[in-house]
């Protein structure tokens, strides 16, 4: 029997998907999505299906979801959710987002977040995936959403964070603690 | 170093040819063959493996010599690659072409006691004559009746509700996509109904026996009564995707079973109804089923019937496949038992004192 | 232009068997339990051509990450030519095209029955371990709502309990395999039929592993570098498998998981569980650096502790 053919859009998707799974078993460090095609769509279409839920604030990334077949929904009841930029208007949608409940932690959501990764403010990471410690500098997160995070967070509740700079990602699991590097 | 383990590939394809040497040839007659004399083995297949295709089921039958979990995981496996086009209308009892159709809570009922194909009233004699040469045909053929019997039949449960003595139905308008699906979904307790009545009708049908039955000895807190058992073939109710309209794709052998009890929870009727309904004609299975579905509702069952239990340990292919990996080698973890045994007899055996007896024969691990 | 340059061609089965929408709800879960390590993630869990119980869970897992690149050992009780380990990996190699290895090191898929190999796995490597029972908490309730809800409470004081009682009736702990473990602190996991031996080597490891029960539908993940603890009272460490003296028959090795052979005339002899392990030995003479020395001695220093016996 010949092997199945590993088409095109396969391959796409176990790319993204291995970038997002490393990127989330060893927080802070930088891991490469596939060259072709909008990031944070990209993610969207490894990710969603008719069984799950979205919500973006960006009408061009939307159109990619819709198609997937996932339900749009307002994002206080989205299983994954697609920021380009995070500014104070959605900071606002995330204080209602999901962190699951202590039955079901799994229920939480999934935050996809644009930013500049390498530049900026420094970020130290302690946690299940990290040696020691990892250090990590990103550019365009208001310090109001740490201040959310450490609020609403209450591990093993909390939210699963990536950070998408063109094909570069970062992950952030809930159960990795952050501090801001003093240099 | 990119080596496979020769080995063990060898044994296994060896293993393989031995076992079919001892099946007949796997030739599309001999599927046919299967087909046409062994319907309710196929219709068994066909339940449990939850894809109605008795071509393939009769496939899957000679293909593991008619060992029927073997045939029914074959069936799940190749369900489990095909892709869902879309969902089928949903049917009523009322509306199935009904072969068969008896109630045991009334001497008679409208529409009548229809007793279709059975060997219910039959001497189970085996046909020794037929090892003689006397052909099957040669028997005279049953005689013609004069009006053909209506294709479909009233609802014995609509009566009871036109009675007052079941709750009335809720008209369920859920969308056929929206139904919960215990195969593509997660199953999590106390499971939607939908969950329940799917995982009955895949449930392995000596499995659900033996449940259903130790509720019926006893153990159970209800005395069922069978209100309706009915055979027949459904239509396959499509939507058409550009009319709107819903058109005919075909029509399946269905079975289902209704168990009526008294004392109903809700407080405004005085009976119960159990359900179960499968692909395929499955009584017995229908029958311990609907015994079942009864049974989980009430509010503290016998461990063996509450809910997670039964839609677990009834399960096919995963109650077959856990019983039989225990042919697999288990050295490492007996290993690792061994010198825990061993630990405690020599600690017990350094001892002035040696323990009581009954210590070692009690000694079990938190999870063998 | 014909309908069918357009149609995609027609294939008997999915790269990899499981449909894409299989394969997404995979790794949708997969995340979730890298995010909750020790938490069982419930998923659908599809049938394969394989019986349910020989190994589905992990296989699961392994097909939703393989990829023609990848590297494959798939081991059962240690042994690569297991028969069982020849079909799983003979199903993954036909459905996905993936090569094979029997070295651990260059394995970036082991899918595992009953062990973790003797070579200290690596940064990148996905270790998948097939789980028959995913509950640690079954010896205290078979009921898996109950359990459900003693995690979600942290509630595990019935399992503290269980380990008390045995050391008041047997003077040590007397589980075998599936050793329960805290993990991150917060969620007991049975980290699978592994002996003892190999539960202290999810600690603080450098690789990914995954561990998946295909029949009860749960899969759950130790990250790398996670804490993990066998459970145990402070004055009373935590033993694993006493098999000092064993000596391979075939490599002479010693303080490796031994497998014990019976002989007609009542003594044992012994050999290396891990095949892999000893080929390479056979073969070279070198190994990777391993989880336990050639004295015993575990890589994690003071992790491990003598053992003591308490008083009646």
């Amino acid at each position: 029997m010949a092997v199945p053919a590993y088409t095109p859009s396969e391959a796409q998707a176990r790319d993204t998907f291995l970038a997002l799974m490393w990127a989330l078993s060893y927080p802070g460090r930088v891991y490469t999505l596939p060259a072709d095609g909008h990031a944070l769509s990209l993610i969207g279409v490894t990710l969603l299906d008719l069984e799950t839920s979205y919500f973006t604030p960006d009408a061009v990334i939307a159109e990619n979801l819709a198609q997937t077949g996932a339900r749009a929904q307002p994002a206080a009841k989205a299983a994954y959710h697609f920021y380009p930029v995070l500014d104070a208007a959605n900071l606002d949608g995330l204080h209602q987002c999901s962190t699951g409940t202590l039955l079901y932690p799994d229920a939480a959501s999934t935050l996809v977040i644009g930013c500049q990764i390498g530049i900026g403010a420094g970020y130290i990471l302690h946690g299940p995936g990290i040696l020691g410690q990892q250090t990590i500098q990103l550019d365009g997160i208001p310090a109001d959403f740490w201040l959310l995070r450490s609020a609403v967070c209450r591990y093993p509740l909390g939210w699963d964070v990536y950070f998408v700079d063109e094909q570069r990602i970062v992950g952030l699991p809930r159960s990795v603690q952050v501090e801001r590097s003093s240099t | 170093m990119y080596v496979a383990a020769r080995g063990g590939e060898d044994a296994i394809q060896h293993a393989e040819q031995f076992y079919q040497a001892m099946l007949g040839k796997l030739t599309p007659e001999a599927i046919q063959l299967i087909q046409k004399q062994l319907p309710f083995l196929l219709d068994k297949v066909i339940g449990e493996g939850s894809l109605y295709s008795p071509e393939l089921a009769a496939l899957a039958l000679a293909q593991t010599g008619g060992d029927v979990y073997e045939a029914v995981l074959l069936l799940r496996a190749y369900r489990s690659t095909q892709p869902r086009l879309a969902y089928a209308e949903p049917v009523t009892a009322g509306e199935v072409l009904t072969v068969r159709r008896i109630s045991a809570a009334f001497k008679d009922i409208p529409g009548g006691q229809v007793l279709g194909p059975t060997l219910d009233y039959s001497h189970r004699l085996l046909r020794l004559d037929v090892l003689d040469g006397i052909r099957e045909d040669d028997a005279p053929p049953a005689p013609q009746a004069e009006n053909p019997a209506p294709p479909t039949y009233p609802v014995v449960a609509d009566w009871q509700r036109s009675q007052g003595l079941l709750p009335a139905l809720d008209a369920d308008q859920t969308e056929p996509a929206a139904v919960p699906d215990v195969t593509t979904d997660v199953v999590l307790f106390p499971a939607p109904r939908a969950h329940r009545l799917q995982a009955l009708a895949r449930a392995d049908t000596g499995g659900v026996l033996a449940l259903g039955y130790a509720s019926m000895r006893g153990y159970g807190l209800i005395h069922p009564t069978v209100n309706e058992l009915r055979l027949g073939y459904a239509e396959v109710g499509l939507r058409h995707p550009v009319t709107g309209e819903v058109f005919s794709a075909g029509r399946v052998r269905v079975s289902q079973a209704e168990v009526i009890s008294s004392g109903g929870d809700d407080g405004k009727s005085s009976f119960q109804l159990g359900f179960a309904a499968t692909l395929g004609w499955n009584e017995v299975k229908l029958i311990a089923a609907s015994t079942l579905d009864m049974e989980m509702n009430n509010r503290e069952p016998h461990p063996a019937h509450e809910e997670e239990f039964v839609m677990y340990h009834t399960e096919p292919v995963e109650s077959s496949g856990f019983c039989i990996h225990f042919k697999l080698p288990h050295y490492v973890t007996f290993a690792s038992s061994m010198d825990s045994v061993r630990k405690v007899i020599s600690t017990f055996y350094t001892n002035d004192t040696p323990p009581p007896q009954s210590n070692h024969e009690n000694m079990q691990q938190v999870q063998p | 232009m014909k309908l069918a340059d357009l149609a995609q061609q027609r294939q008997d089965y999915s790269y990899a068997f499981l449909d894409a929408h299989a394969k997404r709800e995979l790794r949708r879960r997969i995340l979730k339990a890298i995010a909750i390590p020790g938490y069982q993630v419930p998923y659908a869990s599809r049938e394969l051509p394989i019986a349910r119980g020989w190994g589905t869970g992990g296989l699961q897992v392994t097909l939703s990450l393989v990829g023609p690149e990848s590297v494959v050992k798939v081991i059962d009780q240690g042994a690569d030519d297991s028969v069982n380990a020849a079909n799983l990996r003979r199903f993954i190699t036909t459905m996905s095209g993936a090569k094979t290895t029997i070295d651990t090191l260059q394995a970036t898929i082991l899918q595992s029955r009953h062990r973790i190999p003797e070579e200290i796995m690596l940064e990148g490597q996905t270790l998948v371990l097939q789980v028959p029972d995913p509950e640690p908490l079954r010896g205290v309730t078979a009921d898996m709502s109950k359990a459900h809800q003693l995690h979600a409470d942290a509630d595990y004081g019935q399992m503290w309990l269980l380990l008390y009682e045995q050391l008041v009736r047997y003077r040590q702990y007397i589980q075998g395999a599936s050793y329960p473990s805290l993990v991150n602190g917060r969620y007991i996991i049975s980290p699978s039929p592994i002996p003892r031996w190999d539960t202290p080597k999810l600690h603080q490891a450098a690789h990914l592993t995954l561990l998946s029960a295909g029949r009860e539908k749960r899969l759950y993940a130790v990250p790398p570098y996670t804490n993990v603890y066998p459970l145990e009272f402070n004055d009373v460490p935590f033993q694993v498998e006493d098999q000092k003296g064993w000596v391979c028959k075939t490599t002479g090795v010693q303080n490796k998981f031994m497998n014990e052979l019976p002989q007609e005339d009542g003594t044992s002899q012994y050999e290396l569980s891990d095949s892999g392990y000893a080929n390479k030995l056979a073969d070279t003479a070198q190994s990777g650096a391993t989880y336990y020395d050639d004295q015993g001695d575990f890589y994690h220093a003071g992790y491990l502790k003598p053992p003591v016996i308490p008083p009646i």
